[in-house]
């Protein structure tokens, strides 16, 4: 089905012929998307979009919303588009996709922020952030992403928050086009004040687009937002060595990367509080278990090692020395110092040596090799190897998801989900990891003393049964999830009873009768597409 | 292969688009992170590597059928492989740009022809090149070389001047400069001379023609054999490629060798030698087909196999293509020794290199997107001060020319071969 | 209005519902400008509950509702009714410390705990709370909060509303909710059970609904509770005071300690306000006003947890070492003040009478939000509007906090004046308009709009205007809720 002509003309008139297709072959690499596959009919590809639609200024974001509404048509933006929520849930919308408006507006080198549109990535907001001594927040999904997007629209959260907060802490002003077509700038835009503050007057309105979750692109589309910068005391460009796909960083003394362990999850758990409450740590995250626990070292070798492949594997496995370190991994987490002059990195170490004595813990001998330290280092400041999540068979679900306090890691849930976990891989319908690809658990608002995990579920999206297993295993996960308050966006999954379900299920469902009237108020021509959640009365 | 080989490459494709990219642990600045021409220029999302997979996705299942949008699609890019390096990096089973070349054979083959690209392929069949010029005039540029026939004589190396260094009056030169200096390094070459040398067949099989590629190379390979050859060399980054990777699997079992690895191998063991000073910065351009996709052909048959439930892996274990083995450092090394000459890198260099805009049929088909990926490297080059943009490759140098021409720039342009012999 | 009485009665019993004169008048006016107004009632609450049924009625009877929780004397007109007929809800007897969670760093406190009461039990825990300048001793920690006052310590605030997090609040249609973490549970216990802290204030869902509440001045509903993450209690802390001639000697320094996230409590006074804190009454005041440095960069430095001395030292020294690159030096006295002394002061609410009444016995506020590079022009601003106002600009007191861990700064002048005499009444309200308006004309951002700023500064929004009127509408489709303030 296809939009009507005239409303494609319209669309046309405002982006140029140039900028606007409804070919379906176009239309169908939008619709492709990872995790389409957890949808009912198990297709890689989501509702198909009428027309996508490349906007190149706010003014033109604007008239497409107008047009919109004239014709009826609902309307979704993505930024970078990785994710089956950057596509619209209903076909025949109107996909926008912002790679046009790519601009760096600012940085502010003093007051430490950046001003940026919808497709500045991690990555290229970084290196200019570098350049002045300053760095960016970037969500754990990595340098492909979009700042503004992890700010504005969905959750935000990454290795480096507890230093940097995450992407909704960062955000200051926001220019906004509403469902309406109207603009809103957020606190001292608003006022033609500059970017330095998202507050304001009064009442603080960015609350009503992001809350643990964004709209996901179900409630306007954001155009520029200033961002916090954080420091960063390192070289202006970072210096990266070795051939590809080995490469690692060598940075200066000030800027160093541990991997830190324990024998139980007491000890785990204590330093993480220690370290909370002591201010150290520029990045501090759960990170390579992504791999799951049995086979974590093995990985780490070959990602270092320009002649190896996932080949050398299970040979790999069979090594004492790379068991041992796997089983070393069990409990730990790096950590990135970085020391804002000599006399602040010699202190932060030896704090650090301190809590890993009073809590049992030791650095990994393994992971301080240069090449390994090298590499952490590259990983965790650029987050540059994120699709690293996929490398098993191109199949990756943050399923198993679970925040809360430090003390999480006693409750008896790292074995629960890791044991839930490993039933499914010995059943070989998904990536027999040993259970526990438990990634996140240090950080992940500002400051520390909150965290999330995500125990990674991977399979081969290639073969449909293993597709199948991760679904189950997925489902068997979503009710531990919804129970522990979490819950996560598993409703891109679902049909529209079923979200309907799972909203009057929830301990609170009247949040989402709060959100039916923010909706109505703000989205009262029904353009967005039903990404935003509503419990119908 | 076959396209339906792939279908499980487009299904574990991501979406991460790191294929958009340069490497993005290599990102320097915001202006030049790019590394897909064809994304950067016509910014759909399908014309990306990532959304040519689930191009070739929608076709098999169907959804979509053969349009011109469609054809715009696979050939509105430029087969320079930056999205394969930037996605094998974590991804140990995708093969992006291999998936991309079939599609473009299945288009062929199924008779969906760009029309852009008939005349040029006509005239391929006609006159055995790709620059659109009769065959009489390939030999122009050996007519008063002195150098051996391989038509009727032997020689331990052939010279392949290719296409564009054959017919292109201004580069003509470095052909001849090359074989010059090899024969007076006291290297056995020679050359199939004038109208008889063919056409390395690369550039069709880039567009999607394979049957005229194993024609070609079947010629070639016969021609040389024929001659005694033992080792090919050329300064032509697509004939090397060609000759290198593709020629293999038609049975070829020479050498190949760029004349800037025959040259840095020359100046090492002191046959070439600098009495001249060069007093000027330049800065070097990787050609895609030497550098990253110059890499060591290394035989593989073998099957999927999967182990730990889904991790997938090969049996036996499959080479990796990645650009690590590309040829990088012999023409660094070349430029570095000539007296005077300094070398300053742009930021996107080695496996990560912008493409000079004259790959994958698009100078012949699409002349603006070809031209613009040129001046966006021209940009790049003029960003490090540098006063001459040096490369190793006929086609870049050409692109370049005219990119340059085509803005008033002061910017050079250099085989490397040409400074060599300014500095002998 | 009997049966309106009984009603409220019904739900807060008989002693908690007020109208004698006495009180009604000690609610209708204030320090501001604003117009004094009778309430009609004020009924004191206890506990949530009784808020709930309040809201409700009022709903029912279409009565504005003015919510208060610090004591007197309050100085923005927010809480003086612009209604007539309204009802003043006091919280301040909802002095619940529901919790002090030691290990997370977590306490949840009623809208009529005080930092008076607070500090000292969260010190038994070894915790503290970052804290406003010297607030007085019956503030309310959760107003001061809700209504994004700045606090000492900019690095500490990775929001906005730092230490802010979740909340409890009854709308002002009545519902109740919990925010943030708290927000997917039906107790706080049930979110404890399940590892929350109730550190997360993101959400529940996609709404952010503290952050709708925040410098709302009680116009969107009424708080019964705050979850407030703390500190550690500094084992060892130092004060240093950085003095300048000229506050723009000092901002390249404070920029570059800003961005090392190094100092705790980090802000600038003037002489006349740091006077005010340490003096007591006028003269004394006058004298140290003329004894201080013109400026002071109030920096702390404290080691909290592991190896606290060693901090400290390694900051004194990395700090001397930058001071020394900018020219500036880093001291623990200057003439007038020794930094035992302000220490003191400022990790205290303030003496009685509230210090900045001490000096004139009145004092009208400027504050507003810009970034930390622009407040000279604003102080030359200031100073310019006053000496063409006949104001001495040696009473004016400033100060420069930077919040948000520096991305902005909370800029705040400080006008002393005797509220005795009409002439003197009539001269601050003209200078205390001009100077507003003025200040919002060079780019002051009135991001909390109290009194007379709001019309000033929603009339350079409409758009935040229409926006925020849609809010109300579904928050308080009655409009009970503080009638008459921001712009509704
Ligand atoms: C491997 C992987 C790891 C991840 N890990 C994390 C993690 O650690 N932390 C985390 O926070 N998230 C994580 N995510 C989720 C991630 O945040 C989202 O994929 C997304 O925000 C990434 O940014 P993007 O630029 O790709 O956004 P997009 O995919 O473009 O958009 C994300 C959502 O925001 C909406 N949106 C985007 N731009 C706009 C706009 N301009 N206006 C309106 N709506 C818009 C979209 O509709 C979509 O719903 C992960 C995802 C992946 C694939
Ligand atoms: S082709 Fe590779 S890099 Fe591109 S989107 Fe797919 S997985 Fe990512
Ligand atoms: S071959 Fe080049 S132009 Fe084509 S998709 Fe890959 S990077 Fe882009």
């Amino acid at each position: 089905m296809a939009i009507s002509r005239e409303a494609y003309q319209a669309l046309e008139d405002i982006v140029g012929p140039e900028n606007i297709s409804e070919e379906p072959a176009i239309l169908d690499s939008y619709a492709f998307q990872w995790l389409a596959e957890f949808r009912q009919h198990g297709s890689k590809f989501m509702p198909r979009a009428g027309a996508v639609v490349l906007p190149g200024s706010t003014e033109e974001v604007q008239a497409v919303v107008k047009i919109c509404i004239r014709y009826k048509l609902k309307c979704k933006a993505h930024s970078t588009g990785w994710g089956l929520y950057g596509a619209p849930i209903t076909e025949n919308a109107i996909q926008l996709d912002m790679r046009r408006m790519d601009r760096i507006l600012k940085i502010d080198e003093h007051n430490m922020f950046a001003v940026i549109e919808p497709y500045v990535i991690g990555a290229t907001l970084q290196a200019e952030a570098m350049k002045v001594g300053l760095n960016t927040h970037m969500i754990g999904a990595g340098a492909s992403c979009s700042p503004l997007a992890a700010a504005t629209s969905f959750q935000g959260a990454g290795p480096d928050s507890i230093f940097m907060g995450s992407g909704p802490e960062n955000l200051l002003a926001a220019e906004w086009v509403m469902p309406t077509g109207e603009i809103l700038r957020t606190g001292s835009l608003g006022s033609g004040l500059g970017w330095f503050s998202g507050d304001g007057l009064g009442p603080s309105l960015r609350g009503i687009f992001k809350g643990i979750l964004g709209a996901c692109g179900g409630l306007g589309v954001f155009t520029k937002v200033a961002v916090k910068l954080y420091p960063w005391p390192g070289p202006t460009v970072m210096p990266i060595e070795g051939t590809v796909p080995a490469y690692t960083a060598q940075l200066p003394e000030n800027i160093r990367a541990h991997t830190l362990a324990w024998s139980t999850w007491e000890g785990y758990a204590d330093a993480v509080y220690k370290i909370y409450n002591n201010d150290i740590g520029y990045i501090a995250h759960r990170q390579f278990i992504m791999f799951g626990d049995e086979l974590q070292a093995a990985v780490l070798k070959i990602l270092t090692d320009t002649t190896r492949t996932l080949n050398d594997l299970e040979e790999l496995l069979k090594k004492p020395e790379i068991q041992k370190l796997s089983e070393e991994m069990r409990r730990s987490f790096q950590i990135v110092l970085v020391g804002m002059t000599p006399r602040d990195i010699e202190y932060q170490e030896k704090v650090l040596n301190q809590i890993l004595a009073e809590t049992g813990g030791w650095k990994i001998a393994a992971m301080e090799e240069p090449t390994m330290a090298g590499w952490s280092l590259l990983y965790m400041i650029k987050l540059c190897f994120k699709n690293l999540n996929y490398v098993y068979a191109g199949g990756f679900h943050d399923a198993m998801a679970r925040a809360g306090t430090p003390d999480l890691v006693t409750s008896g849930w790292m074995e629960e989900m890791r044991e839930q976990k490993r039933k499914f891989g010995k059943q070989g319908g998904i990536v027999n990891d040993g259970g526990d690809a438990g990634m996140g658990g240090v950080g992940t608002a500002g400051g520390g003393g909150y965290n999330a995990f995500e125990n990674f579920i991977l399979y081969d999206p290639g073969d449909a049964a293993s597709v199948e297993a991760a679904r189950a295993c997925n489902v068997d996960a979503g009710h531990i999830a919804v129970e522990a308050g979490a819950g996560g966006y598993n409703f891109f999954f679902m049909e529209k009873e079923q979200v309907q379900a799972l909203l009057a299920g929830r301990a609170r469902p009247a949040i989402f009768q709060w959100q039916q009237k923010i909706k109505e108020a703000f989205d009262p021509n029904g353009v967005g597409d039903g990404s935003y959640l509503c419990l119908d009365e | 292969m076959a396209l339906e080989d792939y279908l499980s490459d487009a299904k574990r494709c991501c979406r991460c688009s790191y294929c958009k990219w340069i490497p993005l642990a290599q990102v320097k600045s915001w202006r030049f992170a790019k590394g897909c021409p064809s994304i950067a220029y016509k910014n759909f999302h399908s014309y990306s590597a990532g959304g040519r997979l689930a191009v070739v996705l929608s076709l098999s299942e169907g959804r979509s059928s053969y349009t011109d949008g469609l054809l715009d699609v696979v050939y509105q890019c430029q087969m320079d492989g930056s999205c394969d390096v930037a996605c094998k990096i974590c991804r140990y089973h995708m093969e992006p740009l291999e998936a991309m070349r079939e599609l473009r054979f299945k288009l062929v083959e199924e008779g969906q022809l760009l029309p852009q690209h008939i005349p040029v392929i006509d005239n391929l069949r006609k006159e055995d090149n790709m620059v659109m010029k009769p065959k009489a005039e390939r030999g122009k540029w050996s007519e008063d070389l002195d150098i051996k026939d391989l038509t009727t004589e032997s020689a331990e190396v052939v010279f392949h001047g290719g296409c564009q260094l054959g017919f292109d009056e201004e580069l003509g030169k470095v052909a001849r400069t090359a074989v010059t200096l090899l024969k007076n390094a006291g290297v056995d070459i020679g050359i199939i001379r004038g109208k008889e040398e063919n056409c390395c067949g690369g550039k069709a099989y880039d567009m999607g023609y394979r049957g005229e590629f194993i024609k070609y190379a079947e010629n070639n390979i016969e021609a040389w054999t024929r001659a005694g050859v033992k080792t090919v060399v050329t300064s032509c980054s697509d004939g090397y490629f060609t000759f290198k990777r593709l020629y293999p699997d038609i049975g070829s079992k020479f050498e190949v060798l760029h004349t800037v690895e025959f040259i840095d191998r020359l100046i090492k063991e002191g046959r070439i030698k600098f009495n001249k000073t060069i007093p000027m910065t330049v800065t070097y351009h990787d050609p895609c087909h030497l550098g990253r996709l110059g890499e060591q052909y290394i035989p593989w048959q073998g099957e999927e196999k999967k182990i730990r439930g889904q991790i997938v892996v090969y049996e036996p274990s499959k080479p990796r293509n990645n650009g690590a083995g590309g040829i990088y450092e012999p023409p660094r090394e070349v430029l570095r020794s000539i007296p005077g000459l300094e070398l300053v890198e742009m930021e996107r260099i080695r496996e990560y290199a912008w493409c000079c805009g004259a790959g994958g049929g698009v100078r012949e088909a699409y002349p603006d997107f070809s031209y613009w990926t040129a001046r966006e490297r021209i940009e790049e080059a003029k960003s490090t001060g540098a006063e001459a943009l040096v490369s190793a490759c006929p086609w870049c140098e050409r692109n370049f020319i005219d990119a340059v021409n085509g803005n008033g720039d002061k910017m050079k342009v250099y085989d490397v071969i040409e400074l060599v012999q300014q500095a002998i | 209005m009997g049966e309106k009485k009984e009603e409220l009665i019904k739900i807060v019993g008989d002693n908690n519902v007020l109208d004698d004169p006495e009180t009604l008048d000690s609610y209708s006016s204030d320090y501001s400008f604003v117009p004094s107004r009778k309430p009609w009632f004020v009924v004191k609450a206890r506990n949530a509950d009784e808020v709930q049924r309040i809201v409700e009625w009022a709903n029912r009877t279409v009565t504005p509702l003015v919510p208060v929780s610090s004591g007197p004397p309050h100085f923005r007109g927010d809480t003086v009714p612009s209604e007539g007929g309204a009802v003043i809800v006091d919280l301040s007897e909802m002095k619940r410390i529901i919790t002090i969670d030691g290990k997370n760093r977590m306490t949840i406190v009623e809208p009529g705990v005080t930092y008076s009461q607070l500090q000292p039990e969260l010190a038994k825990e070894g915790l503290r709370l970052s804290m406003p300048l010297l607030p007085r001793r019956n503030k309310s920690v959760a107003a001061s909060l809700i209504e994004r006052e700045p606090t000492l310590i900019p690095k500490y605030r990775w929001l906005s509303a730092d230490p802010l997090r979740c909340l409890e609040i009854v709308w002002g249609n009545g519902d109740k909710m919990m925010t943030g973490e708290a927000g997917n549970f039906a107790s706080i216990e049930a979110a404890w059970k399940r590892y929350f802290a109730l550190l997360n204030p993101r959400g529940p869902a996609q709404v952010d609904y503290y952050r709708l509440v925040q410098a709302a001045q009680g116009t969107m509903g009424i708080v019964t509770w705050t979850a407030l993450r703390c500190e550690k209690l500094p084992k060892v802390q130092k004060l240093f005071l950085v003095p300048a001639k000229r506050l723009d000697e000092l901002l390249d320094f404070a920029y570059r300690l800003l961005r090392f996230r190094f100092g705790d409590e980090f802000l600038f006074l003037n002489s006349f306000n740091l006077a005010c804190i340490l003096g007591e009454v006028a003269d004394v005041i006058k004298a140290l006003r003329d004894e201080l440095p013109r400026w002071v960069l109030i920096l702390s430095l404290s080691g909290r947890d592991i190896l606290p001395e060693e901090k400290v030292e390694f900051l004194e020294k990395d700090i001397a070492d930058i001071a020394q690159q900018f020219g500036l030096r880093l001291i623990s006295s200057v003439p007038g003040a020794s930094s035992g002394r302000v220490l003191e002061a400022i990790l205290n609410p303030s003496k009685e009478p509230y210090w900045k009444l001490g000096y004139k016995g009145g004092c009208q506020d400027i504050f507003f939000l810009t970034t930390l590079n622009r407040t000279p022009e604003f102080v030359r601003t200031m100073y310019s509007v006053a000496e063409a106002q006949g104001y001495p600009a040696s009473d004016i007191g400033i100060y420069i906090q930077p919040v948000h861990q520096g991305a902005s700064c909370h800029c705040e002048f400080s006008l002393p004046y005797d509220r005795s005499g009409q002439v003197e009444v009539t001269k601050m309200q003209g200078l205390f308009t001009e100077a507003s308006e003025q200040l919002l004309k060079e780019g002051a951002f009135f991001s909390r709009p109290y009194g007379f700023w709001a019309d000033m500064a929603y009339n350079k929004d409409t758009q935040t205007t229409m926006v925020l009127k849609k809010v109300k509408d579904i928050f308080d489709p009655n409009h009970v809720m503080n009638a008459g303030k921001l712009c509704f």
